[in-house]
């Protein structure tokens, strides 16, 4: 394969996802670990008669707030103001990270323990901290795993879903002195929940993710399974949550259809174990929220983007995804992987070549809870760097004249008719060098005896 | 101008049509709820104890005190052998904590556990039990959020079994971070 970079030296999709295909086990064995969540997903979905419903009712309420998205977001402000809650406003990433660290810096926070948060990845929040002298520790047991290991997440609800056992094994011995050649998740997790306890037992403060905020409340709620959250956000005085400005819901109702949608499409759970809903600070304690736009308000301003801001961060989309199962969540070059990192990510994506990594099967919107219309969305990312000139893989060069080949009639049927005859008479070995990437792992096609013109006008033509 | 105002008024440029609220009437199974909800519980990991009431909880903390566990009881009428410390850090050695769960809800097995004294209770002690009246069962999410009592300046909370994670190969692990195992006796 041609080894395409940019002059940042990132490379396209298709280049990274070769490097994971190369080994073929692997791939397999994370593609079918994928898929085992997505047909949990399918029983959990199947139990409820009422989930279109929900997932309808899901759209409408996050399509509804979105188009009253400041009058909610300043509800919001003042329901939190008056419950004691402090709030901050961060137009992007840099303003996010210098907020966070002046309330940290304030209270001389020298350990932080985190828990999962999209959006502080999102930021580098973690680089900018440490930089200024503060241990971030991510204390979710699949983000403790990927820092230990130096890596970015590779998958948003199951971040080190690309892992083996044995990896885990090996990185926790030498990291946390768990006994070599060990390689049990019971043994591991048990190892972990104790070098973790020590983290929550003397840390300075806490900060989370927030996975919806109640307008009409003021009040943020943070779901987990393993309870870091909110072991993190219970023992230090000083608790921290950042937010998109895309978190904001009106009220209690439209929690209870998310909450009903939301762990059963991530994992097949009918909700996850902690569903915590903070309305303030502990007593003698400071909760601050940091609500953030970083490119937010640009989708709102592009009809069919927007609607990516209706996403609830399930992760459902990746594990149903025929090209993330088979590529892996490092092949994006976006912090967020699979069909809703190519929607929120294409944007910044140097190689231009996400919106490409996509068959627009359309399985991600077919499971999407909240009706996210992603392969719609995909589909206009390349339409958006068409007009933008910002082609990837040579398209921009041969796609117009592929375009003026195919609305030539004549010469379209003289070429293929031609076509049709080589694929007939010439060898095969002859003819693959012109498949190009198509028939690396393809065989040509049988040629068809006329084409479909002429098959028409003899037998259905009347 | 302010962050607050730069993004309040990029949203006037906002694409979307306006779109109404929907109306939320889902319809809810309301059949055998302790039935429907001691099967979710099984499902999210916890254990029901639906005979003897408190007296059987009250029978179960005597035991577990004499095989000398630290329990710590927020529920009236339910003793313990320790008292409220005055930090939450404090609470680090607590093999069970005995806390009272205001709601249920049959559809996922969920109890919804107001403010405790020293938050960080239900998460920081080893096994969890709850204890929750045979007449608070609602059947789904909807009939829970409008009747569960969330205060101003306080934490309210879903839990739906003990702790757990997959996050080593999918592999279900109990207990993660939080409590290692959950009871619910009902009274």
């Amino acid at each position: 394969m041609t080894e395409l970079y940019t002059a940042s030296g990132s490379k396209v999709h298709a280049h990274k996802a070769d490097i994971f295909c190369r080994d073929e086990t692997r791939v397999d064995w994370h593609s079918k670990a994928l898929w085992a969540l997505r047909e949990k997903r399918d029983r959990a979905a199947g139990s409820l008669p009422e989930w279109e419903q929900l997932r309808l009712l899901g759209s409408q309420l996050k399509l509804h707030t979105l188009s009253h998205l400041a009058q909610y977001l300043e509800q919001f402000e003042q329901q939190c103001l008056s419950n004691g809650i402090k709030v901050h406003w961060a137009s992007d990433a840099q303003q996010h990270n210098e907020i966070v660290h002046g309330i940290l810096a304030k209270h001389k926070v020298k350990k932080l323990v985190k828990s999962k948060s999209m959006l502080t990845e999102e930021c580098h929040m973690n680089p900018y901290l440490e930089r200024h002298g503060i241990e971030v520790v991510d204390t979710d047991l699949g983000e403790r795993i990927i820092q230990l290991a130096n890596m970015p997440p590779s998958h948003i609800v199951v971040p080190a879903i690309h892992m083996k056992k044995e990896e885990v094994g090996e990185l926790f011995h030498q990291q946390l002195g768990t006994k070599a050649g060990e390689s049990d998740p019971l043994y591991l997790t048990r190892a972990a929940r104790a070098h973790l306890r020590e983290k929550f037992l003397t840390a300075d403060a806490a900060m989370t993710g927030v996975n919806m905020a109640i307008a009409d409340q003021g009040a943020i709620v943070v779901c987990t399974n393993e309870g870091n959250a909110d072991m993190g956000a219970n023992l230090p005085k000083l608790q921290l949550h950042s937010m998109g400005i895309d978190k904001v819901v009106p009220d209690m109702d439209s929690v209870g259809v998310l909450l009903r949608t939301l762990a059963r499409n991530a994992t097949g759970q009918p909700i996850t174990t902690y569903s915590s809903f903070y309305r303030g600070p502990q007593e003698g304690g400071e909760m601050h929220v940091i609500i953030v736009d970083n490119g937010r308000t640009e989708m709102m301003k592009d009809k069919i983007l927007a609607e990516s801001l209706k996403c609830i961060r399930c992760g459902g989309c990746l594990n149903t995804c025929p090209v993330y199962r088979r590529s892996g969540g490092y092949s994006y070059n976006y912090t967020i992987p699979g069909p809703i990192g190519i929607a929120v990510g294409a944007k910044h994506d140097d190689t231009n070549s996400i919106p490409w990594a996509c068959t627009l099967c359309g399985s991600c919107t077919y499971v999407c809870p909240t009706m996210v219309p992603l392969d719609k969305i995909i589909a206009h990312h390349r339409r958006l760097k068409a007009e933008a000139k910002r082609l990837p893989y040579g398209k921009g060069g041969y796609m117009p004249l592929v375009g003026r080949f195919m609305a030539n009639e004549t010469l379209m049927n003289t070429s293929m008719s031609a076509a049709r005859l080589a694929l007939r008479v010439l060898p095969g070995s002859l003819l693959k060098p012109f498949s190009g990437a198509w028939g690396k792992y393809r065989e040509l096609p049988v040629a068809p005896e006329s084409s479909f013109a002429s098959w028409y006008n003899k037998n259905r033509s009347r | 101008m302010t962050n607050k105002h730069t993004i309040l008024s990029a949203l006037k440029q906002s694409a979307l049509d306006q779109h109404a609220m929907p109306a939320m009437d889902v319809v809810a199974n309301n059949d055998d709820l302790v039935g429907q909800f001691n099967a979710s519980l099984n499902t999210v990991a916890g254990t029901l104890h639906s005979e003897g009431g408190l007296a059987a909880l009250q029978q179960a903390v005597d035991e577990l005190i004499q095989q000398n566990m630290q329990v710590i009881s927020l529920l009236d009428g339910i003793k313990g052998n320790r008292q409220v410390p005055e930090t939450a850090h404090d609470l680090a050695d607590i093999d069970y904590a005995v806390i009272p769960g205001e709601l249920g809800v049959a559809e996922n097995g969920a109890i919804w556990v107001n403010q405790p004294s020293h938050r960080v209770t239900p998460f920081i002690c080893e096994n969890l039990i709850l204890a929750l009246a045979k007449d608070n069962i609602v059947a789904n999410m909807h009939q829970a959020v409008k009747q569960v009592a969330l205060q101003p300046g306080e934490l309210g909370l879903f839990i739906a079994g003990p702790s757990k994670t997959a996050d080593i190969e999918q592999a279900l692990v109990v207990g993660a971070h939080g409590a290692c195992s959950l009871n619910v006796y009902l009274y």
